[in-house]
């Protein structure tokens, strides 16, 4: 165990860094100056070379991507180059609101969905079945940018149940603030999760250890929740680690439509104005969490099946 | 007060109009800062900017949205008057007088304070406040043109001398960023060299003071409690940044905001069904789109093609197509109520396909291989494009739209950013102005080729009377500078001169706002209803 988590650690700080340089390749691709979106237009050209200078710019791609991975590795991401602030700060800043985003917008969408699959399953061809079916396809269908301006447009202005805009202060002020978006963002989770919990579930029940249990005169309720669902689950646990990408990239309309802080919304303005050094901050985080979440579902997957583990 | 330089000063002359205001200047002076009443308290005031801070230093600032919030966290000499019509006011200054041509004189009121005990405002805190946009090679240094030094002739008296004669100091100057006056002493503690501060201001001296800035969600601004002026109206404004209008739209009914501007998109919805007590208001804007050819490009090096497609673009069908009808077509780059807005246009706004067509003949028929024409990716500009492909098939000429985000369209005709000017042909292009002629003229100048001027228009002519238009200190013969250089640009065939746009704006009957003719909002002035 202990050798293939620090095998995993390493296959991970190679994804990271190819995923952060190959991001900037692209970045760097594309045309842009980042000194003359800082100083503006009246700018003489000598003060643009200079700004550039300074930014290190002037510098080959090669060097710019070593002196960047010098820097991280002494914990330093750079300078936001309009704000003169730590990029870390800024990154660190605005990362739990991101966090706060994705985590409730699963959690929510897994305390319904997974139960759902399960009912599901156990009630199969019943109407509550087929219903639940229904809906799951739906709301798959859905893109979440979609499910956010509709939601916004009926919870905030209809109703006015929710706020439209912003994150909020303080426990409850935020948590206000975060039903809306974790709505958006979660709801076509309630939807997969459920048809892959179903199916799995469905699989699950027919094998031998089950029906071992069943022969033993287990009580339904343990057979289900102790024996089924443990091992039914560990797809779904599966597609929350691997989707964890998916979940940043719909946090980025979310937090675009709700005005709210986040990293989404830091890479979207950090790309427009060609702010490299936020970029390059945020897609370092937002690749360490990728790929921690992915690695947190492998190891959790181990822990709840012991045929996973002996794998390792 | 001086001369005001505004188009609506107009039959006063200069003389007349210092000594008005040099009356308005003693009444002001008369008024001692304490007396003022304070506002309903405990209010706040909730409003929405299109992008979130990044510069606080007034010395160093970008963009118009740092200045919204400096302008109620400093004080300067002079203010823009909330109103319909272009005007400026005495601020921290009791009077502020042009005795010459290169030389201004002023007196700072008695008794506005820094805060974190900065001391009094005094002369010196203006001369630093000034010369540092020089001294430290500030990228607005322009907006000081040519200041030569700020002789201080006592606590509260001064002269700013000039090197040469300079109008935009008072359209522009004073009483926008650079005028923005901080404390000496603050700024010296915290830079040293009295540099760029950036986004930690060392020391307020408006009425209010920035509290709490969480980037990206809000920044809080409270009530300065060193400020003995007039008392601002609320307790507290809390900005909350949103890139999109349709997003401040949405926050405005949903309650989050008080005041809002208005997409054009959804001006008459709104005006058939305003939100509950609310009320909207249009004002005109100061923004200039226009469609540029890069004159150098091979394919459109012929002055007919180029008056060609000037004569193929139906300007109000754009207006109607990408702008809802709701803006007006543009005369030329400067707005309406500005000193040198043109009465009419050489190129009428619908065009005329015949003459364009003639044109077309002149120059061989239309280009084999079809031209370009970049914008934006935003959706006016892209609207703007595709009306402008259509129109110019009319004539035979295809037109191929290039969309490109902001970072990549912003610097395409730059040399400094490769070949790509080379290549550019048509462009969708807008430009933000303050209100003085020479904001919009100063890109288009030989010197810009290359770097704004991404027509790569050039006119001896043109830039002689930009030059001279910046010393002018008569309105009427300024005016006619400027008529005459976008005549010039026009007569070039470069220029396809679209719009100024327009700043709806809503806000709930229980707030009194105050804003520039532009409808830039003065948040200092805001008061409750």
């Amino acid at each position: 165990m202990l050798f293939y988590f620090i095998r995993r650690l390493g296959l991970s700080v190679i994804v990271v860094v190819l995923a952060v340089t190959i991001l900037n390749v692209m970045l760097h691709l594309v045309p842009g100056d980042p000194a003359v979106m800082i100083l503006g237009p009246r700018a003489t050209p000598e003060l643009i070379a200079k700004t550039r200078e300074a930014m290190g710019l002037d510098r080959s791609f090669p060097m710019q991507m070593a002196i960047f991975f010098g820097n991280v590795l002494r914990g330093d991401l750079g300078r936001d180059v309009f704000t003169d602030r730590s990029v870390t700060t800024i990154v660190m800043e605005q990362l739990p609101y991101t966090l706060m985003l994705i985590t409730a917008s699963i959690a929510w969408a897994a305390a319904l969905g997974i139960p759902l699959g399960c009912y599901s399953a156990l009630h199969r061809n019943t109407w509550l079945d087929k219903i639940t079916g229904v809906l799951s396809v739906s709301t798959i269908s859905i893109p979440s940018f979609v499910m956010a301006l509709y939601a916004l447009l009926a919870f905030a202005v209809g109703l006015k149940w929710f706020p439209a805009v912003g994150a909020g202060e303080g426990f409850a002020d935020s948590f206000h603030h975060l039903v809306l978006p974790a709505f958006a963002v979660g709801i076509s989770w309630v939807g997969y999760l459920a048809r892959i919990v179903r199916a799995s579930m469905l699989e699950v029940l027919g094998e031998t250890h089950v029906r071992m249990a069943r022969a033993f005169g287990l009580r339904e309720r343990k057979i289900v929740v102790a024996y089924a669902l443990r091992i039914a689950v560990l797809p779904a646990v599966t597609l929350i680690g691997a989707g964890v990408a998916y979940l940043l990239s719909a946090a980025v309309f979310a937090e675009v439509i709700f005005a709210r802080p986040g990293i989404g919304a830091l890479i979207v303005k950090a790309v427009d104005s060609r702010n490299y050094p936020i970029v390059l901050g945020c897609v370092l985080v937002t690749t360490g969490i990728i790929v921690v979440a992915t690695l947190i579902s492998d190891l959790v997957n181990a822990w709840l099946d012991p045929r996973v583990r002996e794998n390792l | 007060m001086s001369a005001n330089p505004f188009p609506k000063s107009k039959g006063i002359d200069r003389r007349g109009f210092l000594k008005g205001s040099a009356v308005a200047g003693l009444a002001a002076a008369s008024m001692p800062i304490s007396t003022a009443v304070w506002a309903q308290s405990g209010k706040v005031l909730h409003i929405s900017s299109y992008a979130d801070i990044d510069e606080l230093d007034p010395g160093f600032y970008q963009n118009g949205y740092n200045v919204d919030v400096m302008n109620c966290i400093y004080s300067k000499l002079v203010h823009y008057v909330p109103g319909r019509e272009w005007d400026t006011s005495l601020q921290a200054a009791e009077e502020v007088k042009q005795v010459d041509p290169t030389h201004i004189t002023f007196r700072l009121k008695k008794g506005i304070m820094f805060t974190g005990g900065h001391g009094e405002m005094t002369a010196e805190d203006v001369k630093f406040s000034f010369e540092r946009v020089i001294k430290h090679d500030s990228p607005v240094k322009g907006d000081w043109g040519p200041l030569d030094h700020v002789e201080v002739t006592g606590k509260y008296e001064g002269t700013i001398v000039l090197k040469e004669p300079f109008e935009p100091l008072w359209t522009i100057t004073l009483p926008y960023g650079t005028g923005c006056i901080v404390s000496k002493k603050a700024v010296m503690e915290a830079t040293k060299d009295g540099g760029d501060f950036g986004m930690k201001p060392p020391a307020f001296s408006g009425p209010y003071i920035l509290d709490t800035w969480k980037p990206g969600q809000y920044v809080k601004l409270t009530r300065n409690p060193e400020w003995k002026g007039t008392k601002p109206g609320y307790d507290e404004i809390r900005i909350l940044p949103m890139d999109d209008e349709k997003t401040m739209e949405i926050a405005y009914e949903s309650g989050d905001l008080d005041f809002t501007a208005v997409s054009l998109s959804s001006l008459s919805k709104y005006k058939e069904s305003p939100p509950a007590k609310t009320t909207i208001q249009e004002y005109p804007s100061l923004y200039y789109v226009w469609v540029g050819m890069n004159m150098e490009n091979p394919a459109l090096t012929d002055i007919n093609l180029r008056k060609a497609i000037q004569y193929a673009i139906n300007v109000p069908q754009i207006m109607q197509a990408a702008y809802f009808n709701q803006a007006k077509p543009a005369t030329g780059l400067i707005a309406p109520g500005l000193t040198g807005h043109r009465e009419s246009e050489i190129v009428p706004p619908e065009g005329d396909l015949e003459k364009a067509k003639a044109f077309l003949e002149k120059a061989g028929g239309p280009p084999i291989e079809p031209l370009t024409i970049d914008t934006l990716n935003a959706t006016t500009w892209t609207a703007i494009a595709q009306v402008i492909q259509a129109q110019l098939a009319q004539i035979g000429i295809q037109l191929k739209v290039n969309v490109q985000d902001s970072g990549s369209f912003w610097t395409i005709g730059m040399e400094s950013e490769g070949d790509r000017w080379k290549k550019m042909q048509l462009i969708v292009n807008r430009f933000s102005m303050l209100p003085d002629p020479y904001y919009a003229t100063q890109w288009f100048t030989t010197d810009q080729v290359g770097i704004w001027n991404w027509e790569r228009f050039s006119n001896k002519e043109f830039d002689k009377l930009n030059q001279e238009a910046l010393q002018e200190t008569d309105h009427d013969k300024r005016a006619a500078m400027y008529h005459k250089m976008q005549d010039l640009m026009e007569q070039s065939g470069a220029y396809r001169f679209l719009t100024h746009e327009a700043s709806p704006v809503m806000f709930r009957d229980s707030v009194k706002p105050a804003l520039r003719p532009d409808a830039r909002p003065l948040f200092r002035f805001f008061k409750p209803a």
